[in-house]
């Protein structure tokens, strides 16, 4: 996870955005000097929730750049990234791959067969950047802990798109498992050798085989409007004069009270 | 615009917010304009009858108010999208019923150990599992105290008219700010769908508690750091105060702790900021108590048709107190408990098979009866029920240790033709 931490701190500060205006609500428990350093809000979520707990946070103040990090994506995750992406809600998701927890392992993964499965994995992985795409999100990229400079510059780039964005990253297991084996380095050598960078790739073609290549890079990026952009088109249209476009933010005074 | 009322902390609500005017409406819309009109900017839901029509009043009426309803897409995300939105700054809440509810508990549990203010409004129905959707039930009241793991407290309320539904879900709302607790109203379909007269006064009669907000300087604030109520001042997300808020038991600054000493501090906290200040929380309605041989403990409904029981008992000369539980938890068990010395008897209807008379009963110590007057749901008592349970209560000798079931002329029906209804 360090050398993700570090992505997103390189990232973030790469987008020119304050981290103060960034939130970032996880389901994946970062230690507070990881965070403290990065300078975000972050949230330790329910499990696979922190898509839904950031929509709240992004209609509640919509001047909040909102940066879900999953680790339960697909799995207690799969509706509200599912719903996320139809409403393009405005959330840069990035989805934490540690091929434990999402079913996503082939049998040459060594975390797989060591604490979950004991007899290895059978089942069919997802292919996220082609499922968030199905899904309408508007930029889908993967890249691996070994990544970090190209992560880096796709969570700036992403930090600045209107919509749902999303980013998976695979990346080793907490320290739980490397310190039961060297599992970790051993996934650090295996991205090494197994991965190959795409830009560009049709989605459909990015799911991870066994026995194959892991593809990287940015695979799409597209416009469309976001949540609030058709909530207050709609609304414009329905009530006229009478709405007030969402977007406006509230003063501290305001959320303490109800001053004028 | 509002401003800070004179002697309070309290501040009058938005005009803006507030529909003035006398209406002819349900309970359920009642809500979904006390919601607003209690500065409420974000409620995040999934239909559910008997529950809809007040997102639906609410859906209507925010925009106009700068104040958003989302459709999620199902309860998990809903109650997790209520508690991102109250760390936002803004005021949430949440609308369902029975399997709704059920479906909450996880974030709701989440939102008690974040010390999160928001609101949750369940018009119960008929149990368990899917029930009877359409018809009344109050079998969510222990749900509401201990649906998710873990110790917490919340406050619960349970209003008994579309009136009451309006002013409540103001007062949970500014119970919610105060305590910095999940505040359940525990309404039910029969409160939900009952139309009456409803006003709702200017602004400036309605007080609105604004959010404990910490304003000082970022490197001074420690999040969890208690006021002398126990309750600790609340940043908002973007604020630059970089926050590190988690589900994990934490410390004062937010950090994850694991030793038991911690533990015990925090989660202790949790609960305390409730019990300890359960006397300005709790409020009751009390009639003829004083004197009274038997006394009926009810709420939500229930108190409404206990209202003609307790009549016509008093019709046949028994002397009937009325206890109506407006807040259902924290439990006034101190009340309950010197009440227990004076009259002989409490009577409970409720329309479940024992919840709320079982809390009676801990409170009493066995110096008073208790008589459950139970109901399976999908309707409500009969008055003459209550009134002969109130009877058989008053005429009962002797102490009797555990809770005596009243056979109502339903309940009646079945035990004498068995459990298998025949058409």
């Amino acid at each position: 996870m360090n050398e993700i931490t570090t992505a997103f701190a390189e990232g973030i500060s790469r987008s020119g955005i304050s981290p103060a205006k960034i939130s970032m609500p996880s389901d994946i428990p970062f230690a507070p000097e990881v965070v403290k350093q990065l300078g975000v809000d972050y949230f330790h979520t329910t499990r696979g929730r922190a898509i839904a707990f950031g929509t709240g946070l992004k209609l509640g103040n919509p001047a909040l750049k909102v940066m879900p990090v999953v680790g339960d994506l697909m799995t207690l995750g799969g509706n509200h990234f599912v719903h996320g992406g139809r409403r393009n809600m405005e959330l840069l998701v990035i989805c934490v791959n540690n091929f434990v927890y999402t079913n996503i392992a082939g049998k040459q993964v060594p975390a797989a067969g060591a604490v979950f499965s004991p007899y290895s994995t059978f089942e069919e992985p997802f292919n996220f950047p082609h499922l968030g795409n199905s899904c309408g999100a508007i930029y889908t990229a993967r890249w691996t802990a070994l990544h970090t400079e190209q992560l880096a510059d796709s969570i700036a780039e992403a930090l600045h798109k209107n919509g749902l964005s999303m980013i998976e990253v695979l990346a080793p297991g907490p320290n739980y498992y490397t310190d039961i084996s060297s599992i970790a380095s051993d996934i650090l050598a295996f991205y090494y050798e197994h991965s190959i960078v795409k830009n560009g790739e049709d989605p459909r073609n990015v799911g991870i085989v066994p026995e194959e290549k892991i593809i990287v890079g940015k695979f799409t990026d597209k416009e469309r409007p976001t949540f609030i952009d058709q909530y207050n088109a709609q609304l414009s249209k329905m009530l006229g004069d009478k709405f007030t476009p969402h977007g406006y933010v509230p003063t501290v005074e305001e959320s303490g009270g109800k001053h004028a | 615009m509002g401003g800070k009322s004179k002697g309070s902390d309290k501040v009058k609500a938005n005009p803006k917010e507030v529909l003035t005017g006398v209406y002819y409406i349900d309970g359920d819309v009642a809500s979904g304009f006390g919601a607003l009109a209690a500065g409420c900017r974000f409620i995040g839901g999934y239909p559910i009858t008997p529950s809809t029509e007040a997102a639906e009043a609410f859906a209507k009426v925010a925009p106009k108010a700068g104040a958003v309803f989302i459709q999620m897409e199902d309860e998990l995300g809903s109650m997790a999208a209520v508690v991102g939105a109250a760390w936002s700054g803004v005021k949430s809440m949440t609308i369902t019923s029975g399997p709704g509810y059920s479906l909450m508990q996880e974030n709701i549990g989440f939102g008690a150990m974040l010390e999160t203010p928001f609101v949750l409004l369940n018009i119960q129905r008929g149990g368990p599992s899917t029930g009877v959707p359409t018809k009344t039930g109050q079998a969510d009241m222990m749900q509401s105290r201990w649906g998710a793991h873990g110790d917490y407290e919340v406050i619960a309320i349970s209003p008994d008219s579309p009136q009451e539904m309006f002013d409540y879900t103001i007062k949970a709302f500014n119970l919610a700010e105060k305590y910095r607790c999940p505040v359940m109203i525990m309404s039910d379909e029969c409160v939900g769908h009952m139309t009456e007269k409803v006003v709702i006064p200017p602004a400036d009669e309605i007080e609105i508690e604004p959010r404990r907000l910490y304003t000082g300087p970022p490197d001074q604030y420690v999040p969890f750091k208690p006021d002398e109520d126990l309750v600790p001042k609340m940043a908002r997300a973007g604020d630059g105060y970089n926050l590190y808020i988690s589900g994990l038991v934490h410390d004062e600054r937010g950090y994850p702790v694991e030793p038991s000493a911690f533990k015990a501090q925090y989660v202790r906290r949790l609960v305390d900021k409730i019990r300890r200040n359960k006397d300005k929380i709790i409020e009751l309605k009390e009639e003829g108590t004083d004197d009274a041989d038997v006394i009926v403990v009810s709420y939500g409904i229930s108190s409404r048709v206990a209202v003609k029981g307790i009549e016509i008992a008093r019709e046949r000369g028994i002397k009937v107190g009325n206890l109506r539980l407006v807040t259902v938890w924290p439990f006034p068990d101190e009340k309950i408990a010197a009440l227990a010395t004076k009259a002989k008897a409490f009577v409970v209807p409720e329309i479940n098979y024992g919840q709320i008379a079982f809390e009676v009963a801990r409170c009493s110590h066995g110096h008073a009866n208790v008589v459950l007057v139970p109901h399976g749901g999908a309707g409500v008592h009969i008055p003459d029920d209550i009134a002969d349970a109130i009877e058989y209560a008053f005429k009962a000798e002797g102490k009797i240790e555990r809770v005596i079931e009243f056979k109502t002329r339903l309940e009646r029906t079945v035990f004498e033709e068995g459990y298998t209804l025949k058409e």
